[in-house]
């Protein structure tokens, strides 16, 4: 036994004496020494960290075969396995991870704004405090290259395409009626409140293959998973009140809001004449609430979202003479719903729905028209992860669609119209980095759909390729189709799917709080719906005969790093685009596609009043309109737009906020289109009108006030 | 008998070893940290960290090193990277130890890193986290000196960002001094022991 302790005891000795050196090199793919990698025996303390050469040394009392790992940030681990005496003098070189900081990253054709995503353009904070947009984030992102101002509008019309083109999405799921209803010239507004969001995606093209449905572009807009605490919001408008609350249990939380918007107040101190009089201003009642359980693997929301409003309008019409009444009353309930799952082998699943139903109530002077649309979108994805360099999506979808109308007239003519529709897709993507400098994103995406019996399939392809330290290379390919709009659809079942193809090539160039973008793109469009009315009608003769193209260079900076306090952003889109769609007796550019639109967008920070003051500028050339008196189809212009806005949000302590905005500062008279008589006067003159806004500049005034435990948040991010 | 106390021999020896061997490693890397070697002295802890996977006082100093450094560095890249690395070990220390007050202000002190680097970008997303996370070690702790101390320091940020009041904070100042040398824990080696020369800095402002 002695003999044994004895032996046990010299063994500790000796091995504890017996010293052996690890060294080597360390170097990445092109031969830079890396330095500060941490060496070391797996499971021990023994190691080292890499000099500047990218050397390393250490000792070990360690004997027979051990691991020693090599690990950076940034590049994939490297393991040598081996008897200690062996590791010597080793050479050792380390691959960059891919999907690290600083990669390559397939953004062709996108914007997004959000907290940590590399390719941020906008952080949430700049689309609620963008002069002119008075928190609405879609006249935000209308700063954006590639969009066109058409302000009596306030729908996205992205590259060419029309407003119908583009679609949005809340947590992967179709939102159907994304816009607040309204009628011609009074615009529009996005139903959503921003600060439901953690991040936005707008992608002016070439979109993955998990979306469809849409010509031009798609709007993803992710909720928040947990929220950051409990609070009440209470906020007190020119236009209108709301409140809201979130409450937090642990790993479950509730946010609800409501609002009611009235805009009588307003009009009775600063009417609105332009060519229209209210009898009853624009009034809404609206609430949403987002229920949201996190668990350890999945989460699970809920989000619903209700509104009621009504309006009664009397608008100028050259074919009246007097004024021509619409009143309109709509009702939108939508929910979403949404299941994801994360499990142990990288993969996840993700379930959801989203239903709406929309129903509108429309008097036009004595006509009225009753619609009901009722929409579901059903979607079961998949995503693995087979390493950090390829990723696989797929997944199927149904879209349906019930849709019905009754036209009545004054003379008691009576028109239902209706259509049901059930529409099935299907996608596979697959993401592929093969370094950190090139990736590819591979996709197909297959459609049915059941009322017009068609099938199509669309490819997508994205490339990107990293130049350099900040630049990047991005090319885009994709077919694209839709559905007719319900407008023709509901009479004539007979029609094919619209389609369009997008050509895609992206330079982008990130450096330290500075952001350039230049984008060239072609699209062909085809299979546009005609018709030979003025508008589609039951009677009317439809075809897919229509077909056009568009080409352009959007361009985009950003920097908020060179000014101390202030950030702007600029951007310029020139578009070139012709169309035979519709009722167009030829190609020609349409109404709400000028050829030069530039905006600046400025926001700065004052220390001293606590004050953000933001101007935005925008500007676009003259927008094509049609005059019968001459021979050209659409061969006018209408002068060029400007407007000048101004804001300013004032923290008068850290839970109240006075907000103040003005659009079009300068009053200018902008003038968005003609309408022209029906028929010529005697002396063969067809007469027209000038298309303006209902009043030239806007002006809103909001107290907001947020009671929050611990005292620090305010709604300066809601605004 | 004889084997009875040669086995319990080596089995204390052994345990003594590792331990001495733990203390060794912490020590040298402290070392290394206080002669301002940053990757030196993060690589030792993680290499601790490494080796001993059921402890999380080496990942919350691998952690804290890179936190700390990153105070003051103007280098975007190379924050970035502190940070990232600073934020993936706190992650760990949190799995190992959930509910560690030490823990949660350790991850509001990374948060504050990135608002002190570019407040504009990072402030509104994160000061509402750091609020939670002191809430939190509030709650879990509330004699502990550095949450108090941590969360009387962001309080007062806050504070004379708008203009206000700070003597109330004053006051968890001075509170977390007293507490600073009665109430540390010295049974755990290397448990967390700083702030308290901050504390005392700050609190000579107050006073001046």
């Amino acid at each position: 036994m002695k003999f044994f302790v004895l032996v046990l005891f010299l063994a500790i000795i000796w091995t504890s004496s017996a010293q052996q050196t690890i060294s080597g090199n360390v170097v990445d793919t092109s031969g830079n020494p890396i330095v500060g990698a941490n060496v070391y025996l797996e499971g021990t303390y023994d190691g080292s960290s890499t000099d500047e050469a990218g050397n390393f040394s250490f000792q070990t009392a360690e004997t027979g075969t051990q691991t020693l790992v090599i690990s950076m940030m940034a590049f994939e681990p490297h393991y040598e396995i081996g008897e200690v005496s062996y590791l010597k003098n080793l050479k050792i070189k380390l691959i960059e991870a891919v999907n690290q900081l600083g990669g390559v990253t397939l953004s062709a054709g996108t914007f997004e704004a959000g907290d940590n995503s590399k390719v941020s353009v906008l952080k949430p904070l700049d689309i609620v405090t963008t002069a002119g947009a008075a928190g609405d984030f879609v006249a935000a992102l209308q700063t954006l290259p590639g969009t066109t101002t058409v302000n009596e509008d306030g729908r996205l019309f992205v590259r060419g395409g029309s407003a119908e083109e583009t679609q949005v999405f809340i947590d992967g799921l179709r939102v159907f009626q994304p816009f607040n209803a309204t009628t011609n010239n009074v615009p529009t507004r996005g139903r959503f409140s921003p600060f439901l969001f953690k991040g936005i995606t707008f992608s002016t093209g070439g979109y993955s293959a998990e979306y469809g449905q849409a010509l031009s572009s798609v709007l993803l807009l992710n909720t928040t998973d947990v929220p950051d605490e409990e609070k009440t919001d209470i906020s007190v408008m020119s236009v209108g009140g709301g409140v809201g609350h979130t409450k937090i249990w642990d790993k479950t939380s509730l946010s609800i809001n409501a609002s009611y918007i009235n805009l009588s107040p307003y009009e009775a101190l600063i009417p609105s004449t332009q060519g229209m009089e209210w009898n009853d201003p624009y009034e809404s009642i609206s609430g949403e609430s987002v229920f949201r359980v996190k668990g350890n693997r999945s989460m699970f929301k809920f989000y619903t979202g209700f509104n009621h409003a009504t309006l009664d309008i009397a608008q100028e019409d050259i074919n009246f003479e007097d004024l021509v009444r619409f009143r309109l009353k709509n009702r939108n309930l939508y929910f979403n719903t949404s299941y994801k799952h994360f499990f142990e082998n990288n993969w996840s699943i993700f379930s959801g729905v989203s239903m709406a139903n929309d129903v509108n109530e429309i008097a036009i002077m004595e006509d009225t028209v009753d619609t009901e649309e009722i929409n579901s979108h059903i979607k079961i994805a998949a995503k693995k992860g087979f390493s950090n360099r390829f990723e696989l999506n797929t997944g199927v979808e149904l879209f349906s669609t019930n849709y019905e109308e009754t036209y009545q007239d004054s003379d008691g003519f009576t028109f239902n119209g209706s259509y049901d529709d059930v529409l099935v897709a299907g996608f596979l993507e697959g993401d592929i980095f093969f370094s950190q400098k090139f990736a590819l994103k591979l996709g197909a995406r297959a459609e049915h759909s059941n009322v017009l019996n068609r099938f199509s399939i669309s490819p997508r392809l994205s490339l990107a390729y990293k130049s350099g330290e900040n630049g990047q290379f991005s090319l885009a390919y994709g077919d694209f189709y839709q559905k007719p709009l319900t407008e023709s659809i509901k009479f004539d079942q007979s029609l094919d799917l619209e389609k369009t193809s997008h050509y895609i090539l992206n330079y982008q160039y990130l450096d330290n709080g500075k952001t350039f973008r230049a984008e060239a793109y072609y699209k062909d469009y085809d299979d546009l719906v005609k018709f030979d009315t003025q508008l589609p009608e039951f009677n009317s003769e439809y075809s897919n005969l229509g077909k056009g193209y568009a080409t352009g260079i959007d361009v985009f900076w950003r920097d908020n790093k060179s000014i101390g306090n202030l950030d702007y952003w600029a951007s310029y889109s020139y578009l070139n685009t012709k169309r035979d769609y519709r009722n167009f007796t030829e190609a020609a550019t349409p109404n709400f596609a000028p050829q030069h639109n530039f905006s600046v967008v400025t926001k700065y920070w004052v220390e001293k009043l606590r004050s953000q003051i933001g101007v935005s500028y925008s500007f676009s050339s003259g927008r094509p309109y049609n005059n019968p008196n001459t021979q050209d189809f659409m061969g006018e212009k209408t002068k060029s737009y400007n407007n000048l806005s101004f804001n300013m949000a004032y923290l008068i302590d850290q839970q109240k906020i006075l907000y103040f905005s003005v659009s079009n500062v300068l009053s200018f008279n902008n003038v968005s289109n003609y309408q022209y008589a029906n028929v010529p006067d005697n002396t063969g003159f067809y007469d027209r009108r000038a298309i303006t806004p209902p009043a030239d500049s806007f002006f809103f005034v909001g107290f907001f006030w947020t009671i929050s435990t611990n005292k620090t948040s305010n709604q300066l991010d809601n605004l | 008998m004889k084997k009875l106390i040669v086995i319990l021999f080596i089995a204390v020896s052994i345990s003594a070893s590792a331990q001495d061997r733990y203390t060794e490693g912490m020590s040298k890397a402290m070392q290394l940290w206080g002669e301002q070697k940053i990757t030196e002295a993060s690589n030792l802890f993680e290499r601790i960290a490494m080796a001993e996977p059921d402890n999380w006082l080496p990942y919350y100093y691998a952690s804290l090193v890179n936190t700390t450094a990153s105070f003051g560095e103007r280098d975007e890249a190379k924050l970035t990277q502190q940070l990232e690395k600073a934020k993936e070990f706190v992650d760990v220390a949190k799995n190992i130890s959930p509910e560690n007050p030490e823990i949660l202000i350790l991850e509001a002190m990374i948060n504050t890193a990135w608002i002190a680097y570019d407040g504009e970008t990072y402030g509104m997303t994160l000061s509402g986290k750091n609020t939670k996370l002191y809430n939190e070690a509030m709650q879990l702790a509330p004699n502990n000196p550095r949450v108090i101390f941590s969360k009387a320091e962001w309080d007062m940020g806050s504070a004379r960002y708008f203009g206000k009041d700070t003597t109330p904070y004053c006051e968890d100042v001075q509170r977390a001094l007293e507490l600073f040398d009665a109430t540390e824990s010295k049974e755990v080696p290397f448990y967390p022991n700083w702030g308290e020369d901050r504390a005392k800095q700050v609190l000579a402002q107050c006073q001046s």
